[in-house]
């Protein structure tokens, strides 16, 4: 009984949501080939810029150079821009599901009720709901794949003096398991928002403010998922490509102070009056190195998929509860 | 004593604290291979019955117990329903919803049966686009390619003109007549029903007030015509007097005094009407109607 009657479903479900299905494959083929264009495109301006052997800070002193360097430097950024623009919506595509899956997946069916029709046929309310929530993840996993590494190979492939460091938000939350944590986690917010409020507007309207809500708290939270490395001394010398955490002063007992004590002195003089008057004798950095990327990538995974876990729960509960 | 195709046992629904009960208290027997009448006035919880019935709800106490199992996820492939508002998916054409039918039901479905009642919608048209008759048909035919044991039909007819109305009927009971499929219908126009029916349950308040076979009940009450008197030892269920004369329908207790009184054979629709007047006469339910003792545990 249980292995014959989940095909059905899925078939139905994507026949139902036939038009939705091409247009969001039809955009995300648009924006892989967009992409790739684009990064044959800025590599080729890459290219001509090398060949004429400038460079962008001036050092060859010739003056001709600078409306090449110019002209090169702009069309990098537009590209960049375009990048980051794909980046967004990356990051975005996890409020859409929750919102998609929330309202017109679940809770329009519960409001129009046509939920009646799938599960006075031999299909299980608790079925119905796996054959809802399957069908969009298998679909966006893919999509999210696909688009995150066109999007990696991209900005790799041409040597772009824009691109964002690895632990901009951007980067971070598009890259790794983290997007297909977020994606997870909408789906199960948006599982549960529709089957608790049953109205498709509402319900689309609060799962994607929630599942946007927790996005945003872990761009802030993120720093902290993780021990930072420190340095401390009279004087920092920290390598590039670090997440800087935190920075502030220390005096001598070695307690952290914060960054402005003194920023709002005047002059130099007053500046060092100042930093004796608080005992300040050195500073501090947070960091986390590139190295940290993983760990971080990977407890921020496991705490977005216990969440999710915890919403599904709560959604199969509801279903059951309520319909047995 | 033959199976049932539904048995509730103290069932009783809420939807909401505030709400009050949509269902209380109800106990009766369903036995299989009737063709049941579901009446009731607006609101009497005769749509919350059967959709308790389909398995689409949780009873908020008691328990039902559909074609001998109390696991709806057993028996949905034997029952069809077919709910009030006829919910179809809109943007599926009716050929997508045939379709759909046998996806969904891939061990029972009777492609035969569906296209027989749908053929004479458009194929091509979309759901949407139906009006509320053609919409019906199509919802009976999903409901009748599944083959079920036992169909669960809500204000089934509502919105069919005579003709059609006639014609789903009829197709209706050739299929129970040749599967032996048990038919639960409700409806609030007690004539749409009668003639097709040999089974009644009265839903009132949330309560089942009459149950049983159309004969049995009609053949415990008559009418008493004649001066007013008292009429022990039989139960009244509605009485009313012109002058002298006195006119009373009562569920008989023993014989009737045929001198004193003028006997007729009430109608069912009389009957019903009256007991749904009577909001304190006494329930009834014929043995076939009464869970045996014991089902319970």
């Amino acid at each position: 009984m249980s292995t014959l009657t989940f095909g059905g479903p899925v078939r139905v479900l994507v026949r139902r949501h036939r038009l939705t299905l091409r247009l969001a494959g039809g955009l995300a083929l648009a924006a892989v080939l967009g992409m790739a264009a684009l990064t044959l495109r800025s590599s080729r301006v890459s290219e001509v810029f090398v060949a004429s052997g400038c460079r962008v800070d001036g050092a060859d002193g010739n003056r001709d150079c600078m409306q090449v360097a110019r002209n090169y430097l702009v069309s990098m950024a537009t590209y960049n821009s375009l990048f980051d623009d794909v980046a967004v919506f990356l990051a975005a595509l996890p409020v859409l599901l929750s919102a998609f899956v929330a309202g017109p997946l679940i809770a329009r069916e519960l409001e129009s009720g046509t939920y009646k029709v799938s599960w006075t046929q031999s299909v299980s309310p608790a079925r119905w709901l796996t054959a809802q929530l399957a069908v969009p993840a298998v679909l966006l996993t893919a999509g999210t794949a696909v688009l995150s590494s066109v999007l990696y190979w991209a900005q790799s492939y041409s040597d772009n003096p824009y691109a964002s460091e690895w632990y901009t938000w951007k980067v971070f939350a598009t890259t790794g398991t983290v997007p297909f944590a977020y994606l997870v986690l909408g789906l199960c917010v948006g599982a549960l928002a529709g089957l608790l409020i049953r109205r498709t507007v509402l319900a689309l309207t609060v799962s994607a403010l929630v599942t946007g809500a927790v996005i945003t708290a872990f761009t802030y939270l993120r720093g902290g998922l993780w021990p930072p490395r420190t340095l401390s001394g009279r004087t920092l010398n920290p390598v590039s490509d670090i997440w800087w955490v935190d920075v502030g002063d220390l005096d001598s007992s070695g307690r952290r102070l914060p960054n402005d004590l003194c920023s709002t002195a005047g002059t130099e003089e007053s500046r060092l009056r100042c930093m004796a008057d608080q005992d300040i004798v050195g500073h501090y950095l947070d960091y986390h190195p590139a190295s940290h990327f993983w760990p971080l990538q990977l407890v921020e995974t496991g705490i977005l998929l216990a969440l999710a876990a915890l919403a599904l729960a709560l959604a199969f509960r509801v279903l059951r509860r309520r319909h047995g | 004593m033959k199976g049932a195709a539904i048995e509730a046992i103290g069932l009783g629904m809420t939807y909401g604290r505030k709400r009050g009960w949509a269902l209380r208290d109800c106990s009766f027997r369903l036995p299989t291979g009737r063709i049941c009448a579901l009446v009731g006035p607006n609101g009497a919880g005769k749509s919350t019955l059967l959709a308790l019935a389909a398995g689409l709800l949780r009873p908020t106490e008691g328990t039902v117990r559909v074609l001998g199992s109390d696991d709806p996820d057993g028996t949905r492939a034997r029952i069809a329903y077919v709910s009030q508002d006829k919910p179809l998916y809109p943007q599926l054409t009716v050929a997508d919803t045939l379709w759909a039918g046998a996806q969904l039901n891939p061990a029972v479905w009777d492609r035969a049966a569906a296209d027989r009642v749908a053929a004479p919608l458009p194929q091509d048209a979309r759901v949407r686009t139906l009006s509320g008759g053609q919409r019906t048909r199509l919802a009976l035919a999903l409901a009748l390619g599944k083959r079920p044991d036992l169909m669960l039909l809500d204000e089934p007819m509502a919105d069919l003109d005579p003709l059609a109305r006639h014609q789903l009927m009829g197709v209706l009971m050739a299929e129970a007549a040749e599967h032996a499929t048990t038919i639960v219908m409700s409806s609030h126009i007690l004539t749409e029903l009668e003639g097709a029916c040999d089974y009644v349950l009265l839903v009132d308040g949330g309560r089942v007030r009459l149950g049983g076979e159309s004969d049995d009940i009609v053949a415990a009450h008559a009418v008493l015509t004649g001066r007013a008197r008292d009429l022990a030892p039989h139960t009244v269920v509605e009485a009313r007097t012109t002058g002298r004369q006195l006119t009373a329908l009562v569920r008989t207790e023993g014989p009737v005094d045929e001198l004193a009184w003028e006997v007729t054979e009430p109608s069912l629709e009389d009957l019903l009407l009256a007991h749904l007047r009577s909001p304190d006469a006494p329930p009834l339910l014929t043995p076939s109607a009464h869970v045996p003792e014991g089902a319970a545990a």
